[in-house]
C-alpha cells in the first residue's frame, strides 16, 4: 500500500494528532468533587442525552461545528480542483529532457533536471483518475521509460529514476516514438472495437487526438522535423532560471602536416550568461599542465546577445563579443590525452571541460583508384595539400587485380582511406571506402533515378564526415539517387533526394557520392580537403580516435578492434564498466555515449590493445542554458507553460485540513461549558 | 473532648440542644394520629376500654363484669343492664429512624448533625411525656439502637447515645425498615429522618412501617448545596456512600434536569407517602431546626 499525498497526511497527523491527544488529557483532568449522592445527577445526564435530539433546534455552537466538519469531509470526497489548465484528453505523453543543458544548477543549488522531475510529478499527480500516461526521456536519442499505463503512480515513479546527461537535445525521435506508441496502443483499441476498420485509412483512426504532449524541459531544443501529429496537444513546462555559464563549444586537436612533433589545440569558448566575464583557459596533457609559457590563457568574452539579436557574436578573443578563441600548441612525439579546462564556476560545470585523445604522430594513407586522370590529378592534389603521408594510386584495372597484401593487412585495408572514382567493386575488405558516382558492389545497393540541377538544401554538420562542410555553396549540376538499406545515413541533400550518404556494413564504412566530381564546384571549394580529412579522421581502419575532432555525447561511434582481439572491456567515465564481445572483421559500436569524458578501451588481443575515446559536450545548443522566449518544435511554436505552477492544483487536502481543524473545535466545545 | 452531660441540668445546654429550646420542648408532646396501645400503662388514652375515668362506651351486663360499671340511671329508666366503658390510660411508644448512611455526612450545615438535633428534640418531648423512646441509626441495616427510653432522668443517656451515632455506609432504608420492624413490633408513632437519597428506594422501605400501622411521619432533610448545586466545568462527581463516579460538564440544561429529577423524587415520595397515610416533610438544613420543630411538625400534627 502506497500513498499519494504521504507528506501532507503526516503534516496533517502531525498538527491535529498531538492537538486530540491533548483535549483528550485535558478531558480526564476533571475536577474531583464528593457529593452526598450521584443518583439524581446521573439521572440528570441521562435525561440531557435522551433529550438532546429533541431539543428545539436553536443556536447551537456544537451542532454549527458538526455541520461544518460534516461539509469539509464531503467537500474533501468531491476532489475539489483549482483549474489553470485543464487536460481533459485521455493520453497524456510526457517528454523529460535528460540533455546536457538540464545539469545547469539553479540558484537552489538543485539541478535543472531535479525541477523538471518535480514539476513533471505535480503534473501527474493533478490528472485525473483514468488518465494514461507514458513518460519519454530524451537527449540525444529517446527511452521509453514507463509505458502507456493508467497507473499513475508507476508514472510518477518512472520519472524519479531519470537521470541527467551530457547529451544533446533531439527531440524529433522521441515525439515520433510518442506518435508510434500512441499510435499502437489506440489501433489496438480501435480494432477490438471495430474489426472492419480499413487498415490503408489510418487517419480515420485519428490516433492524435485526445493526446497531449506535455514536454518537460528549459526549452533549448533544436527545431524538429515537422512532425504528424495528428491532432495531438503539445505544451512545454519550461524549467530554469540560471543563465550564466562558459562553456566550451569546440575543441579540435591536430599535428602539424609539415612537424609532425607540433600538436595545436584550437577551442572556441563562448559565453552565454548576461554579463561579460574575463576566465582563464588552460591546457593539461596527461594531467599536467604543459610546458612553456601559454599553458593559461585569458580570454575576455562580452555578454550574450539574446537570440536573433544582430551581431550577438565575435569570433577573436577580446573584440567585445561573446565568443573567444584560444589556441595551444606543443611539442608531443607521443600520443596522450589533453585536456582544456575553462577555469570558472557556473551554472553548468559539464561544458567547462573538454578532452581529446592525441594519436602518436602518424600520417595518413590513402588509395585513389580512378581511371580518369583529371578526377585523379583532383583527388592527389587535395590529399597532398592535407599533407598525407602515404599516397597511392590505382586504375580499376590494377586494383582488383592488385595483390592481397597491397591492399589489405590483417584483414583490413592497409589504408585510411579508399576512394574510387566512377569504378564499382566488390573487393571491399573492412575499412573506410568514398565512391564518387559509383556504387560497392554489394546486395541492396543500387541506383534509382538521375536528379538534375537541384539546390543543395542540407548537409548533416553534426556528422563526423560533415563537420565544417560550407555546403551552401555547393553546386552539383546533377546526381544520381542512390539506394541504399534503411540504416544509410543521408549527409547531403537536395529537396527530395540525397547527393551524398553514409553507410555502414559488416566493418566497412561507406561514403557513397552520386555524382561526378567533376560536375560539380566540390574539388574548388573549400569543402572538398575538408571532407577528405574528415574522411581520413573518421573512416580509417585503426578507429576515429586518431586525432581532429574528438565524437560528442549523443554520438554512436564505431571503433575497429584490433587483430587477435575476441573481447573489450569499456570502463566508461563514471568509473563503470562493462565488457562485450567484438569481432575481428567488425567495428565494435561504443554507443550510448551519453555522458562527457574518456572512455578507455581494453582488448584482449595478444598486445593487450588500450584505446582512449574522449567525448565532449561541444554543442552550443546545450551550453546556451538560458532558456529562449519562444521554442519551436516541428515549425510550430509550442505552447509554454509556467512549469513550477501546476496545471490542476487539487484542493481536497486543505477540505480535509479543514474538517480536522472543525473536529478538534468541537472536542473542545462539548467538553467545555456551553453557555445555551 | 467536652464531657457529655449526664443530669438533666447538665443537658439543658449541648451541642445538640440549645436551653432555650429544651425549655419549649417541655411543653410539646408527640400526638398520635392513631391511638396505640403499649404494654404499659402510660398517659396516652387507648382506643382499647379501660379504667380510666373518662367514659368511652356502653354495652350489655353479661354474667362477672364489674357491677361498679353498671349505669344505674340506664337501669331505672329502661329496666336493663348497661356497662359503662372508660378509656384505657396507655404508654405511647415513639421510635425515631436516623439515617446515618454516607450521605448525610454531607452539607453545609450537615444533614447528620441536622438529623441529630431534630432527633433529640423529638426524643425529649417524649421523655417529657413519659412516652416510651426507642432510638435507631440505620444505613443498610440498624447499624446502632436503643429501645424504651423513658422519663427524662433517661435525657442524658439519650442525648450520649445520639451524640456518638457514627455517620458512614451506603443507603438501605429497605433492609433498615424490615429489621426495625422485625425487632419492634408494637405500634406507635414512628418518625423517620434521612435525605432520602437512598439507590434501592426509599419507598420499597415504607411498607414495613406502615404494615405495623404505626404512625409514620418522614422528615426529608436536605443541605442547600443539594437543592441549589453551585458547580461549574468539567467534573467527577464522587458519591460519598459508594464512591461511585459521574463525570458531568455542568450546563443549564444539566442543571435544570437535575432540579427535575430532584423534585420527581421528591414528588414521587410525598405521592407514595400520601397513599398510605405517612406524613412527609421536607426540610433544608439551612432552616433553624427549631422552626422545623416548632413549625412544620406542629403544622403536621406530630407535636402539639
Amino acid at each position: 500500500m502506497t500513498f499519494l499525498s504521504l507528506k501532507a497526511g503526516l503534516w496533517a497527523a502531525a498538527a491535529v494528532v498531538p492537538l486530540l491527544i491533548l483535549l483528550y488529557f485535558l478531558k480526564l483532568k476533571r475536577q474531583r468533587r464528593e457529593v452526598s449522592s450521584t443518583l439524581l445527577w446521573r439521572r440528570a445526564v441521562e435525561d440531557l442525552r435522551v433529550n438532546a435530539p429533541f431539543q428545539r433546534l436553536r443556536r447551537n455552537l456544537l451542532l454549527f461545528l458538526q455541520l461544518l466538519l460534516l461539509a469539509a469531509v464531503l467537500a474533501g470526497i468531491a476532489e475539489p480542483v483549482a483549474r489553470f489548465l485543464r487536460t481533459s484528453r485521455p493520453r497524456v505523453v510526457i517528454l523529460l529532457d535528460r540533455s546536457g543543458s538540464m545539469r545547469a544548477t539553479e540558484a537552489d543549488g538543485r539541478p535543472r533536471l531535479e525541477h523538471a522531475r518535480e514539476a513533471a510529478e505535480a503534473f501527474v499527480a493533478s490528472l485525473p483518475a483514468g488518465t494514461e500516461a507514458m513518460v519519454v526521456s530524451f537527449g540525444a536519442s529517446p527511452a521509453v521509460v514507463q509505458p502507456l499505463t493508467s497507473d499513475l503512480r508507476r508514472v510518477a515513479a518512472a520519472i524519479r529514476e531519470i537521470e541527467p546527461t551530457d547529451e544533446p537535445t533531439r527531440i524529433e525521435q522521441a515525439l515520433q516514438l510518442a506518435m508510434a506508441y500512441s499510435e499502437s496502443n489506440s489501433a489496438a483499441a480501435a480494432g477490438a472495437e471495430s474489426e472492419n476498420a480499413a487498415a490503408e485509412d489510418d487517419r480515420s483512426l485519428d490516433t492524435g487526438a485526445g493526446l497531449d504532449i506535455e514536454i518537460f524541459s528549459d526549452g533549448n531544443i533544436a527545431d524538429a522535423e515537422p512532425t504528424d501529429r495528428a491532432g495531438a496537444r503539445m505544451r512545454l513546462h519550461r524549467v530554469g532560471e540560471a543563465t550564466d555559464n562558459v562553456g566550451i563549444t569546440m575543441l579540435d586537436v591536430r599535428r602539424d602536416a609539415d612537424r609532425p612533433g607540433m600538436v595545436f589545440v584550437f577551442a572556441e569558448i563562448e559565453n552565454f550568461g548576461r554579463e561579460a566575464v574575463t576566465t582563464d583557459v588552460s591546457l593539461s596533457l596527461e594531467g599536467r599542465p604543459i610546458s612553456g609559457p601559454g599553458s593559461v590563457q585569458a580570454v575576455a568574452l562580452g555578454a550574450a546577445e539574446d537570440e536573433g539579436a544582430p551581431g550577438s557574436a565575435g569570433v577573436s578573443s577580446g573584440d567585445g563579443g561573446s565568443r573567444g578563441n584560444v589556441l595551444f600548441e606543443f611539442e608531443h612525439g607521443a600520443g596522450g590525452e589533453v585536456r582544456l579546462e575553462v577555469h570558472r564556476a557556473d551554472a553548468l560545470a559539464s561544458d567547462n571541460v573538454a578532452c581529446a585523445v592525441v594519436a602518436p604522430p602518424r600520417a595518413a594513407s590513402m588509395l585513389v583508384v580512378s581511371g580518369r586522370p583529371r578526377a585523379l590529378a583532383v583527388l592527389v592534389k587535395a590529399a597532398e595539400a592535407l599533407g598525407v603521408g602515404e599516397l597511392r594510386t590505382m586504375s580499376p584495372g590494377e586494383y582488383e587485380s592488385a595483390a592481397e597484401g597491397e591492399i589489405a593487412a590483417g584483414g583490413r585495408l592497409r589504408f585510411d582511406l579508399a576512394v574510387f572514382d566512377q569504378h564499382e567493386t566488390d573487393r571491399l575488405v573492412p575499412g573506410g571506402y568514398a565512391f564518387f558516382d559509383s556504387l560497392p558492389k554489394m546486395d541492396g545497393v543500387s541506383w534509382s533515378r538521375t536528379v538534375e540541377r537541384q539546390p543543395i538544401v542540407y548537409g548533416r554538420n553534426e556528422h563526423a564526415i560533415m563537420r565544417n562542410i560550407d555546403y551552401e555553396t555547393l553546386y552539383i549540376s546533377r546526381w544520381r539517387e542512390a539506394i541504399l538499406p534503411p540504416r544509410a545515413l543521408r549527409l547531403l541533400e537536395g529537396p527530395d533526394s540525397a547527393a551524398i550518404s553514409y553507410l555502414e556494413d559488416a566493418g566497412r564504412r561507406f561514403v557513397i557520392a552520386g555524382f561526378d566530381l567533376l560536375e560539380s564546384n566540390l574539388p574548388l571549394a573549400e569543402a572538398f580537403p575538408m571532407l577528405i580529412q574528415n574522411m581520413l579522421t573518421s573512416m580509417s581502419a585503426s578507429g576515429a580516435a586518431d586525432s581532429g575532432r574528438s565524437p560528442r555525447t549523443g554520438d554512436s561511434i564505431m571503433v575497429t578492434p584490433p587483430a587477435g582481439a575476441t573481447r573489450v572491456t569499456v570502463t566508461r567515465p563514471d568509473g563503470a564498466r562493462e565488457a562485450a564481445a567484438v569481432r575481428a572483421v567488425a567495428d565494435f559500436a561504443l554507443g550510448e555515449l551519453r555522458g562527457a569524458g574518456v572512455f578507455r578501451l581494453s582488448f584482449d588481443d595478444p598486445a593487450g590493445t588500450t584505446k582512449a575515446v574522449a567525448v565532449n559536450v561541444e554543442d552550443a545548443n546545450e551550453s546556451r542554458i538560458r532558456t529562449k522566449g519562444a521554442v519551436r518544435i516541428g515549425g510550430e511554436e509550442v505552447d509554454i507553460v509556467g512549469a513550477e505552477r501546476p496545471t490542476n492544483v487539487p484542493l481536497w487536502k486543505y477540505a480535509v485540513a479543514a474538517a480536522l481543524a472543525a473536529l478538534a473545535l468541537e472536542w473542545w466545545v462539548y467538553h467545555r461549558r456551553v453557555m445555551i | 473532648m467536652t464531657a457529655l452531660p449526664t443530669t438533666v441540668a447538665e443537658v439543658r445546654s449541648t451541642s445538640l440542644l440549645s436551653a432555650d429550646f429544651i425549655a419549649r420542648l417541655e411543653r410539646l408532646e408527640i400526638v398520635s394520629r392513631k391511638i396505640h396501645s403499649a404494654r404499659q400503662r402510660g398517659d396516652r388514652r387507648s382506643r382499647r376500654r379501660g379504667d380510666s375515668a373518662e367514659f368511652a362506651d356502653y354495652r350489655n351486663y353479661v354474667s362477672g363484669d364489674d357491677l361498679r360499671h353498671i349505669d344505674w340511671n340506664i337501669y331505672a329508666r329502661l329496666d336493663r343492664l348497661f356497662l359503662k366503658l372508660f378509656f384505657e390510660e396507655e404508654e405511647l411508644n415513639v421510635s425515631i429512624l436516623l439515617d446515618v448512611s454516607g450521605s448525610m455526612s454531607a452539607g453545609a450545615p450537615e444533614k447528620a448533625l441536622y438529623g441529630k438535633r431534630v432527633m433529640a428534640a423529638l426524643a425529649y418531648v417524649g421523655l417529657c411525656n413519659h412516652d416510651r423512646v426507642n432510638l435507631c441509626a440505620y444505613t443498610n441495616r440498624v447499624v446502632r439502637a436503643r429501645w424504651g427510653f423513658r422519663g427524662r432522668r433517661s435525657l442524658p443517656e439519650v442525648l450520649s447515645f445520639i451524640d456518638a451515632l457514627p455517620v458512614g455506609g451506603a443507603s438501605g432504608f429497605v433492609g433498615a425498615a424490615r429489621e426495625f420492624a422485625m425487632r419492634h413490633t408494637q405500634k406507635g408513632v414512628c418518625v423517620v429522618v434521612s435525605d432520602l437519597l437512598d439507590k434501592q428506594g426509599f419507598t420499597a422501605g415504607l411498607p414495613y412501617l406502615v404494615g405495623r400501622r404505626m404512625d409514620a411521619y418522614v422528615v426529608q432533610t436536605l443541605s442547600p448545596q443539594e437543592l441549589a448545586p453551585e458547580l461549574a466545568g468539567d467534573l467527577a462527581l464522587v458519591d460519598a456512600e459508594d464512591g461511585e463516579v459521574a463525570e458531568v460538564t455542568i450546563s443549564r440544561p444539566l442543571l435544570d434536569r437535575y432540579m427535575s429529577r430532584l423534585e420527581e423524587h421528591r414528588a414521587a415520595i410525598r405521592a407514595y407517602c400520601l397513599r398510605r397515610g405517612v406524613s412527609f416533610v421536607t426540610t433544608s438544613t439551612a432552616q433553624p431546626f427549631e422552626t422545623l420543630v416548632l413549625g412544620y411538625l406542629r403544622g403536621r400534627g406530630l407535636l402539639r
